[in-house]
């Protein structure tokens, strides 16, 4: 009698559910998995070495391009902990900046995962839903800082620029007439600000039919409930965060147990799941998405009546303006050296961590009063879940790996890093 | 010794010897004071007011630099008072400096930049126009475009004045008017003036050469070591590529201090000079032809071979460069001895070698170089002090403002910049009558019986001043310099300084002319057996093939003329060499070797110091490391022992460090002292040469360097002789004269000198526009040319 | 118990997937956002940074210094600039490469020019059939800010207040 062997199946890296260049070695028996591994490091870039050669302002665009679906929230990271060493204080402007594109960067990170998720899953609609939303929130990304996804908005210290006073429009072609033209403009006449505030008001609605297509849907609920239970224990000792942690129903989230920024000063409640299958992971994003929105809105309407600095006036660590630089010595010095050598950080080390979309997100940072880093340890929260995948796949079939992988929400930006 | 002061900066204890100023003592502790007009090798100005600090019970804040410590005194570098005051200097500062970081060279290693970022506003309350200071023209080494930059710190006026000792740059107006200059019409022209440029800490005066060509931050460093004079300066290269971009000191207080030459700064523009040579060459059918490497050491082979087989070894010799490594010296004389040859020399500027088998050891500078400082009484004899051992003369010019006395007895007038108890210029025939009258007053002072050969000499008054210095004072040294080791009677010279010596308990000490004066020595790139040929005698009696390291015979050795007549008429000349010399005339195969930046290698400085280097960038084109080439070109002649992978395996077995000083001793013996009448003296009515290398001149590297030949060292050599010589010719200054010596002769224009000596014409060697003489000490005529 | 029976007739009926349906039908009837590239085109905020260019003054003379603050901030190391003093006595560059295939678009360098030499335009719609191609000479960059000049300084005008 023949020997009976478990089928190994190599599941990526060119899987389209893969997300990236996972390649998952999947043992199965028959149909069910009995163990899944997963080997990465198709995408390491060795930012963590190169950034120890970088200094610190070169290294913030190699933050953009490790989780690059949530961009500025890497760069935020960064930031904190550099400024968290410089004991630098931001212009609270610049905070509340931050906080705004921190929250559209989760709506842009969640609408990415939504979309994915689903069309994993075999819903095709939500995803070109949600992208008409991302390509909002898109320009908002590029009217601020010039660049649809790699930012590099962020600085130590505050923000690079301030909000634009106005919205680029859309120009007459042979296809659009003054009226078809003026309704795609509409809400591009007034600020930034007024932008942003016009998707705040539509995006609860556009949330709502997310969910009219998928929330009650047998389909999506097959597919999803009862599918990659975590307990809560579990999830604790495997050092899950973010929405893995609160599907499984603790309430942990960085931005209420250790605020940073303006936090504390904002409203916005934590949704937390019941059973930590995939069905309460979702449910737990789709509602921090419209958290999300209540907070994009305070910050909106706290912006619009307070002017200000957006990034510190200690020209030892940001350079002056434009015009400073060209008229005034001391500006000029300042400006030439912030570009040659960067500014040097003290003695010392640091952790600075966020409410990343995806989870905790941390930078590690010790300096030795250079230019550069000694050594900077990013704490990738999709590292985490995804070491998890093996124990959360178990037992499942082969399909259910697809929507296990959907709702752990890896990137391999970071991950591989 | 008296008790040590006790004082506290930032509240941490410190103890400093009576006379040391607080910023001492900050420096002691570890602590930086910003200051621009500091500097620890230049007096105290005080003029810059950066390193304000605060001081108790002082009402103001008070200058580190200038302030003494006192006990129990307590200073603040960084209390609110001092980082006040420095806050406002720094914006007085920059309140006259112009908006130039992006053009100006010094931006990003700029003391300003840094120390307004260190301890300055980061922004400017000053809106008025800023002044504007016209640009300087200070010779072909220092760019002063933008004086404007200026901050008057003065430590290029004081660098003038201490250092190089002759105050070129001053400061005029005051206030606002204040400006740096030269003298009116007159460049820079110290040979040490390229360490104005790393002493100025703005963008006033920077690099001319490198200008605008590179910025800090690209260039990568690495140590090496100067090769132009015996010091052996240490450097730091920087190159950007495979190109050398800068020199600059490397701080190394035994040797170099914190100073460099102009000539180790300024010559790596002649290592990529266009006629550098960077394809082996061989001569086919009376022309040269390039080839590859492996065609050319293969030829070389056969032809030192076949001359070796038809004529004998004794045919066969080896002219090196005493510019040349260790490891190269080395090799070349251990395949010239494999191939059976004595005939081995790198002392090409050497006249007299009859100390040969007299010296007990290797002529040496016979003392640490730091200790030159710490001698009471000095005789230098022959030495172009300046002009061959810029940074020697500094260490005689310091220690002469203490309370050395240095006599000089010399050839020619240069003024060495020393401040010097006694002067005395004799013809070069009449050196050894004076080094004897001298060694006659000081036995009479001394109240000893005169040494054999030193009999009925009338002493004169000048003799009896040095005498009357040299045993005056506790330690006494004897220096010989490049003029007294080139003159014909150098062996006599060696004598009689070391019978001063030993009358008046001195030492005896050789400036040494290159590089590897010393090295060539430990290399054994010398004569050996009774048979072997020295550079004179090689050259006087033709060998049919020479073997050529580094060197160009026409401008490198005593006499030019009967060099090129040897090497010309020989068989077969392999020539390694970095540049395409004239050695394309003679030679029958040009091997392109790596420079001293290209190659890993070796110098032994006078001081007997072994320091070794690596390679900076890789050789230019073809050109390969000649401690490699010489090895193939061994293994092709079959000669063993040369399986070297390595220079510092070639260098182990060429002198341990160790070994070193048990062989450096500057005994000699078994020479005769005494000068018979008349025996050097030219025929009545012809005159007598006195020759000098122009410093810019003294090997193949530095003639190459586009900026330093541009100086006022490097303008046409010119005849120089007394007025009653010239009366006598009935020629006068400015006039074209025609200098002939042997076969050869110079057109050179003629300049009056009343020190110099009567019936001498001094006219430099090693310039193009001499290489047709003979010898650096003969009989010359002068006539009205044309 | 009555909610167990109404669910049964919502799944029974379909009504959930009904709605969907309803909803991705209802689009249908809407207006179309999607913008008809090439024809048309997306707007484009003057902040965009796309491909390089290095501008002129208006009397001709090239703006750049060479100062090399955009090679020394430049994360990916994709310029090389090589300077020399010019017969006037300027300082200017030999060369001025930038390695469109290292870019990361970061726009540092146009942050550190105190010129407003280098700059990154709004031209996203270039290519390069080979590797070559992409990379960007002196003149190439010059050319390109010759022939968009006016959007380029349309743009920075627009920027200026809030550098």
């Amino acid at each position: 009698m023949a020997d009976i062997r478990n089928y190994t199946l190599n599941f990526g890296p060119q899987h389209p559910a893969a997300h990236g260049v996972l390649r998952l070695v999947l043992e199965l028996d028959g149909e069910v998995v009995q163990r899944a591994d997963p080997h990465i490091g198709m995408l390491h870039r060795a930012t963590e070495k190169l950034v120890e050669h970088k200094t610190y302002l070169q290294a913030l665009p190699y933050m953009d391009r490790l989780d690059y679906m949530s961009m500025m929230a890497n760069e935020h990271a960064y930031c904190l902990a550099i400024e968290k060493l410089l004991g630098l204080q931001v212009p609270v402007r610049a905070q509340y900046i931050r906080v705004m594109f921190d929250e559209i960067t989760r709506l842009l990170n969640h609408l990415l995962w939504l979309g994915a998720h689903a069309i994993d899953c075999g819903a095709m609609t939500v995803f070109l839903y949600a992208f008409r939303e991302r390509e909002t929130l898109l320009d908002c990304y590029e009217a601020v800082s010039g660049a649809r996804l790699h930012a590099a908005y962020y600085r130590p210290g505050g923000v690079y620029r301030d909000l634009p006073d106005s919205m680029p429009q859309y120009e007459a072609s042979k296809f659009r007439n003054r009226q078809k033209l003026s309704d795609l403009n509409e809400n591009r006449q007034g600020t930034l600000l007024d932008f942003i505030a016009d998707f705040t008001d539509k995006f609860p609605k556009y949330v709502d039919e997310y969910e009219q297509l998928l929330t009650n849907n047998r389909i999506w609920k097959q597919r999803t409930v009862g599918i990659g239970v975590v307990s809560p224990e579990r999830a604790l000792a495997m050092g899950l965060s973010g929405p893995m942690l609160r599907g499984s129903g603790i309430e942990w989230d960085l931005r209420r147990k250790q605020p940073y920024e303006v936090y504390d000063l904002l409203e916005f409640d934590i949704p937390v799941g019941v059973n930590g299958d995939c069905y309460d992971r979702y449910l737990c994003r789709i509602n921090e998405m419209r958290q999300s929105n209540r907070i994009v809105r305070q910050c909106v309407e706290w912006l619009r009546t307070h002017p200000g600095p957006v990034i510190t006036d200690n020209h030892k660590i940001a350079p002056p303006s434009r015009v400073q630089m060209k008229t005034s010595m001391e500006d000029l010095i300042h400006h030439f050296k912030l570009f040659t050598e960067g500014f040097h950080v003290p003695e010392g080390e640091t952790y600075a961590a966020i409410e990343h979309p995806k989870g905790e997100f941390g930078i590690y940072l010790i300096s030795d009063g250079a230019n550069k880093p000694y050594r900077l340890k990013i704490r990738a929260p999709g590292y985490a879940h995804l070491s998890a995948l093996d124990e959360v796949a178990r037992g499942h079939m082969i399909a259910d790996v697809v929507a296990i992988i959907g709702t752990l929400d890896i990137v391999f930006g970071e991950i591989d890093r | 010794m008296s008790a040590m002061l006790k004082l506290e900066v930032d509240g941490r204890e410190v103890e400093v010897p009576p006379g040391s100023t607080v910023m001492d003592a900050a420096t002691q502790l570890g602590i930086f004071v910003p200051h621009f007009c500091y500097h620890k090798k230049l007096s105290i100005a005080a003029n810059c007011r950066m390193c304000l600090v605060h001081v108790e019970k002082a009402p103001k804040p008070l200058p580190a630099c200038a302030t003494p410590a006192t006990e129990g005194m307590k200073v603040w570098t960084q209390s609110a008072q001092a980082k006040q005051a420095q806050n406002g200097v720094m914006e007085l500062l920059l309140i006259n400096h112009p908006l130039d970081c992006p053009i100006c060279d010094q931006g990003g290693e700029c003391q300003l930049q840094d120390i307004a970022v260190g301890y300055g506003a980061s922004e400017s309350r000053y809106t008025e126009p800023k002044r504007v200071v016209m640009h300087k023209s200070m010779g072909a080494l220092i760019s002063a475009e933008e004086m404007t930059r200026c901050i008057h710190c003065t430590r290029c006026v004081r660098f003038g004045q201490e250092i190089a000792g002759v105050m070129e740059l001053g400061m005029i107006g005051r206030g606002e008017h204040s400006e740096i200059v030269a003298f009116v019409g007159k460049s820079v022209d110290s040979e040490l003036s390229g360490n104005m440029i790393d002493i100025c800490p703005v963008g006033a005066l920077t690099s001319k050469p490198f200008r605008y060509s590179a910025r800090t931050w690209e260039l990568s460093r690495r140590k090496s070591v100067a090769p132009h004079d015996s010091l052996g300066s240490n450097l730091i290269v920087q190159s950007k590529g495979s190109t050398v971009m800068r020199v600059v000191p490397l701080e190394n207080e035994d040797l170099n201090e914190c100073w460099i030459s102009d000539r180790d700064r300024f010559s790596y523009e002649g290592l990529n000079a266009p006629d550098r040579l960077t394809q082996p060459m061989i001569r086919q059918g009376g022309t040269l032809k390039e080839v590859d490497w492996q065609t050319a050491l293969e030829h070389a082979a056969k032809l030192l071979s076949d001359v070796r087989d038809q004529h004998g070894a004794a045919a066969l010799g080896l002219l090196a460069s005493p510019q040349s490594t260790l490891e190269e010296l080395h090799l070349a004389q251990q395949l010239m001895r494999g191939l059976g040859s004595e005939n081995i020399d790198f002392r090409l500027r050497q006249r007299d070698f009859s100390a040969d088998g007299k010296r007990s050891g290797i002529p040496w500078l016979g003392m640490k170089v730091a200790d030159i400082g710490r001698l009471d009484r000095v005789l230098i004899i022959g030495s172009y002090l300046r002009k061959d051992h810029p940074l020697l003369a500094n260490r005689f010019r310091q220690a002469a403002k203490r309370n050395q006395e240095v006599n000089l007895v010399h050839v020619a007038s240069d003024d060495p910049l020393i401040k010097l108890k006694t002067k005395l210029v004799v013809a070069p025939s009449d050196l050894p009558a004076a080094l004897s009258r001298i060694v006659a007053a000081v036995a009479e002072l001394k109240k000893l019986p005169r040494p054999a050969g030193i009999t009925n000499l009338a002493i004169d008054e000048p003799s009896r001043a040095i005498a009357g210095s040299l045993v005056s004072g506790g330690s006494t040294a004897i220096f010989l310099g490049s003029t007294a080791e080139q003159h014909p009677e150098a062996a006599r010279l060696h004598a009689l300084a070391q019978e001063i010596a030993l009358l008046c308990g001195a030492k005896v000490g050789f400036f040494g002319t290159a590089a590897n004066s010393v090295g060539g020595y430990l290399a054994n790139c010398v004569p050996g057996g009774a048979k072997g040929l020295n550079a004179r005698a090689m050259l006087e009696a033709p060998r049919k093939a020479y073997v050529l390291l580094n060197l160009e015979p026409e401008l490198d050795c005593h006499d030019p003329a009967a060099a090129m007549r040897a090497v010309k008429s020989a068989d077969c000349v392999v020539a390694l060499s970095s540049f395409r010399t004239r050695a394309t005339e003679y030679a029958q195969v040009l091997l392109p070797v790596a420079p001293f930046t290209e190659t890993s290698g070796s110098f032994v400085n006078t001081e007997g110091i072994r320091q070794s280097f690596n390679a900076v960038v890789k050789p230019l084109g073809e050109a390969r490391p000649a401690w490699k080439v010489l090895r193939v070109l061994a293994n092709n002649l079959g000669i063993p022992g040369f399986d070297f992978d390595s220079s510092e395996s070639v260098r182990d077995v060429a002198c341990r460090t160790a070994d070193i000083p048990a062989r450096l001793d500057n005994g000699i013996s078994g020479i005769d002292l005494a000068t018979a009448a008349g025996a050097n003296q030219p025929a009545s009515n012809a005159l007598e040469r006195i020759a000098d290398v122009p410093i810019y001149f003294a090997d193949a590297i530095v003639r190459r360097a586009e900026s330093l030949q541009q100086t006022k060292d490097s303008r046409e050599p010119r005849a120089t002789m007394s007025p009653a010589t010239a009366a006598k010719l009935g020629l006068s200054s400015g006039d074209s004269v025609r200098v002939r010596q042997g076969d050869g002769e110079a057109v050179v224009v003629l300049n009056l000198d009343e020190e110099l000596p009567q019936n001498c014409v001094r006219l430099a060697t090693a310039h193009p526009a001499c290489s047709g003489l003979g010898p650096m000490f003969g009989e010359v005529s002068v006539e009205r040319a044309g | 118990m009555i909610q167990s029976i109404r669910d049964f007739f919502r799944g029974f009926l379909l009504l959930e997937l009904l709605q969907g349906l309803a909803l991705t039908g209802s689009y249908l009837f809407r207006r179309k956002l999607t913008v008809r590239y090439p024809e048309e085109k997306a707007p484009l905020s003057p902040r965009f940074r796309g491909l390089h260019a290095l501008r002129r003054y208006p009397n001709g003379e090239e703006r750049c210094i060479g100062c090399k603050l955009c090679e020394a901030v430049c994360p990916a190391q994709a310029i090389t600039i090589e300077t020399a003093q010019r017969e006037d006595g300027t300082r200017r560059t030999t060369r001025y490469d930038i390695d469109m295939t290292k870019c990361i678009y970061c726009g540092f360098c146009e942050e550190s020019c105190p010129v407003d030499s280098i700059v990154e335009t709004a031209i996203y719609e270039y290519h390069g059939e080979t590797r070559g191609d992409l990379h960007y000479t002196k003149e190439m960059l010059l050319a390109v800010g010759d022939r968009y000049e006016e959007s380029i300084a349309r743009d920075r005008a627009k920027d200026s207040a809030y550098r």
